[in-house]
């Protein structure tokens, strides 16, 4: 059981990485990321791929960040010219398109047959059991970072300047400020967290393949931080929590409920995303507990 | 290359390009008149090509029969999502719109899935042999598809210009509080919009599951391509759309002896960025794309 | 009174604009709306029509009070309107301009009637209004919003960025719509040759009605000239 909720806290700490990186492109800058699956498996192929060929986790793990945050450069240059909605479209083409290079060129990453036995984090320290439990603190530590970090940059000056931006750009282009870098840093470190979060999931699951790098995840990710209230440093980890019990849950409901197939199981998670996105925008665009404006 | 190769591939081409209209097509409608990339467009495609499938399942011999209930499936699907979601979303950011499309893709895709099951579906088509030319292949499957897709395009186009409720659309597109300041009533005008835009998607959904076969991924497999072809011929421009999806029909279809076939979509999203990047307005649009 | 507005408040949502608006057209009447910029002319030209999204007060046409009743139900009772800038659909052809305005009664014959008042527009019935000229979009805006027969019409800005020689024909056309059975209420910044065309006007500043009365009385008022209609002429 012990064994169980810490794989099931790994698995939320993960999102809630890729959920912090979306509240700082979305929820604070307005940028509309529909990618962050794209992100999130460059990281994680990145990092597998390293350590498969002999590297060592940490540098592996920073690599990953910064491939993915990368990566994120021409895009953030790209959100410059267009409208918001068109950035949308863009990163859920550009992810789609990075999920089509993943199936396709089998040389680098065995194509739909995966990359298997990826090294588990803190393996080699013979600690046993105990790795996960390590796992599951470093993440806390990371997830703490990204949360330390992004306070930081909220209510620091520059934090004021990323709001202005997503209420009104003109005005801080007014105050002599350059909102376009400001914008393009905060879609690379949102997406190198995405990177990091990839990371951790390649070691952490140990087998990676291009299905577990479909759209929905992305938008698993952008149900969380509406759940949790765009733009709310606590949104993230609520959000990220309540996202988690779903999943895990129904997963459960599944041996309740006699004669539903797994196929059909996952039928109901996409109806329940695809229910929740609407009824959400719809009705609490807030979030579960926000009060905004 | 040899020149009869060019010739197949440009034909091929061509008649890829006609279909992709149908949905982008249905994008720029959108687009125009409601104001947000509708990312549930693909899965109103294949909502509305299973519907057809089923039409036959229930007995129906004749494929225009099963035309029909796809196109009834389509304008349902699309007006029934109108009045629950995208309505109450109207005077909102474009992203509530944008968010919730994504819901209601997933959503009509889940309970496709849950109730029909992922198997491939095919309709049953006489089997017709190809008209051989010296080497250049015509399907005439291929000739019928492109026609309908033709025909439809005529019929909107008759629809947009010659009628009234098309005139409102139109005005509706341009300016809605003036359209409003008129007396017209955008509701029943919004309502006929998006059964066109339904039936344009399950015409597109038939027509791509007879060339190929039916799948739950058929409709949101396009709807990057079809996207791309709006942008390519500038949004809110139902002429645009059309010679946007015949351009990248051509130049998916042209890149295959390059890239291999499996690269389409990531050839529709590479020309896609260029557009945006070289010429954001597209070939016949406004400057909407762009800040 | 056709029109009879009290206490009118509101705005786009933020902070109100209109604090407490008080005005009356009566039928066939001429009345102009004048004030500095940022007054709250055009703002209350919006509430009457509908199109204002935050309002409060009471605004009555023909008796009947309009609160809750859409642009279209306003439309249809009587009134048109005749917005700033965008006043025409550009993507339209002139024809189609006409056209699409529904529920007119003998449409063919009442667009004739309006395309014979406007000589200049029955020459371009097929180009598209985006090519038309400032002057002759306002003259489509026009005969658009004649159509529908109305009682009011009220027009925002009629001569904004036009030039003078056609500042002097729309006046003109305004001029006559009394004849025609038309009331109008107008916003306009050249207060004075506004003035000097209405039967009656009233002065906004900062969203309150500071003055009002005959156009005559106002044009002769020192004072008021001074402050709001750009000095003596």
């Amino acid at each position: 059981m012990t064994a169980y909720l810490v794989a099931v806290g790994i698995v939320a700490l993960i999102y809630m990485l890729l959920t912090i990186g979306l509240n700082l492109q979305y929820g604070y800058t307005g940028l509309i990321n529909f990618g962050v699956v794209a992100f999130f498996a460059i990281g994680a192929y990145t990092a597998a791929l390293l350590t498969l060929a002999g590297w060592s986790l940490a540098p592996a793990f920073v690599v990953a960040m910064v491939a993915a945050g990368l990566l994120a450069y021409p895009i953030g240059l790209l959100s410059l010219r267009l409208s918001d909605d068109y950035l949308a479209v863009v990163t859920l083409g550009f992810s789609e398109v990075v999920r089509l290079v993943i199936q396709q060129e089998r040389w680098l990453t065995n194509g739909v047959q995966g990359l298997p036995g990826i090294p588990r984090i803190f393996q080699t320290l013979g600690i046993g059991e105990y790795a996960e439990l390590a796992t599951l603190a470093v993440l806390v530590l990371c997830n703490l970072a990204a949360i330390a970090v992004m306070l930081h940059l909220v209510r620091s000056p520059y934090g004021r300047l990323i709001q202005a931006i997503r209420d009104d750009e003109v005005a801080v282009e007014a105050i002599g400020k350059d909102p376009r870098r400001l914008k393009v840093q905060v879609f690379m470190l949102g997406s190198g967290l995405a990177g990091l979060a990839g990371a951790f999931y390649a070691h952490f699951i140990t087998y990676l393949s291009p299905d577990q790098f479909l759209p929905l995840v992305t938008f698993y990710v952008w149900i969380a931080m509406i759940i949790g209230g765009t733009g709310r440093t606590s949104g993230a980890a609520v959000g990220s929590l309540i996202l988690m019990v779903f999943l895990e849950g129904s997963r459960f409901a599944r041996d309740w409920i006699p004669g539903v197939s797994e196929v059909q199981m996952a039928s109901v998670r996409l109806a329940l995303v695809g229910l929740a996105l609407i009824l959400f925008t719809i009705y609490r665009p807030q979030g579960m507990m926000g009060r905004r404006q | 290359m040899t020149l009869v190769d060019f010739c197949n591939l440009l034909i091929n081409g061509t008649i890829e390009g006609l279909l992709i209209a149908l949905p982008a097509l249905a994008l720029t409608l959108v687009m125009g008149v409601a104001r947000f990339p509708n990312a549930a467009t693909g899965d109103y495609m294949t909502v509305s090509a299973y519907a057809g499938i089923g039409v036959q399942a229930l007995g129906a011999t004749s494929i225009v029969v099963a035309g029909l209930g796809a196109i009834a499936a389509g304008a349902a699907i699309s007006v029934v999502f109108y009045l629950w979601v995208f309505r109450a979303l109207r005077g909102r950011p474009p992203v509530a719109s944008l968010v919730a499309a994504i819901g209601v893709a997933f959503f009509s895709r889940s309970m496709l899935t849950l109730f029909v099951g992922h198997d491939q579906q095919t309709f049953n088509m006489p089997l017709v042999r190809a008209w051989n030319f010296g080497g250049v292949r015509l399907l005439p499957t291929d000739l019928y598809v492109a026609a309908i897709a033709l025909i439809a395009m005529a019929l909107l186009f008759a629809l947009l210009h010659l009628t009234p409720i098309g005139r409102q659309m139109r005005a509706i597109a341009d300016n809605p509080d003036l359209a409003r300041a008129c007396g017209i009533r955008s509701g029943r005008v919004l309502l006929a919009l998006w059964a066109v835009v339904g039936a344009l998607c399950a015409l597109g959904g038939m027509m791509f599951g007879i060339k190929a076969v039916v799948s739950p991924e058929l409709g949101w497999e396009l709807l990057i391509p079809a996207f791309a072809a709006m942008i390519l011929g500038g949004i809110g421009s139902p002429l645009g759309a059309v010679a946007g999806g015949v351009l990248l029909g051509i130049a998916s279809e042209l890149s295959v002896p390059f890239v291999g076939p499996s690269y389409k979509i990531a050839v529709a999203f590479a020309l896609l960025l260029l557009v945006l990047l070289l010429r954001p307005r597209g070939l016949f649009g406004k400057a909407i794309a762009a800040r | 009174m056709l029109l009879e507005i009290s206490d009118v408040r509101g705005g786009y949502g933020g902070a109100d604009i209109l604090h407490g608006v008080a005005l009356e057209v009566g039928e066939r009447e001429i009345v102009t709306i004048a004030g500095t910029n940022g007054a709250g002319k055009s703002t209350l030209a919006k509430a009457v029509i509908g199109l204002l999204p935050k309002v409060s007060g009471r605004i009555a046409f023909d008796g009947r009070d309009l609160a809750g009743q859409q642009v279209e139900d306003r439309i249809a009772a009587g009134l048109a309107y005749v917005p700033q800038v965008a006043n025409v659909f550009p993507s339209l052809t002139v024809l189609e301009n006409l056209k699409v305005v529904p529920n007119v009664r003998d449409a063919a014959a009442r667009i004739a009637a309006q395309l014979d008042a406007f000589p200049a527009l029955k020459q371009r019935l097929r180009q598209r209004a985006a090519t038309l000229s400032g002057g002759e979009r306002q003259m489509l805006a026009f005969a658009r919003a004649l159509l529908t027969g109305p009682r009011l019409v009220v027009l925002d800005e009629p001569t904004a960025a036009l030039a003078p020689a056609l500042v002097r024909q729309v006046f003109d056309l305004v001029l006559q719509l009394p004849a025609q059975g038309v009331a109008v209420l107008m916003v306009e910044q050249r207060a004075r040759q506004a003035l000097a065309i209405s039967d009656r006007g009233c002065i906004l500043d900062q969203g309150r009605v500071v003055l009002a009365g005959p156009a005559a009385g106002l044009l002769a008022d020192d004072r008021m000239a001074q402050l709001y209609l750009g000095g003596a002429h």
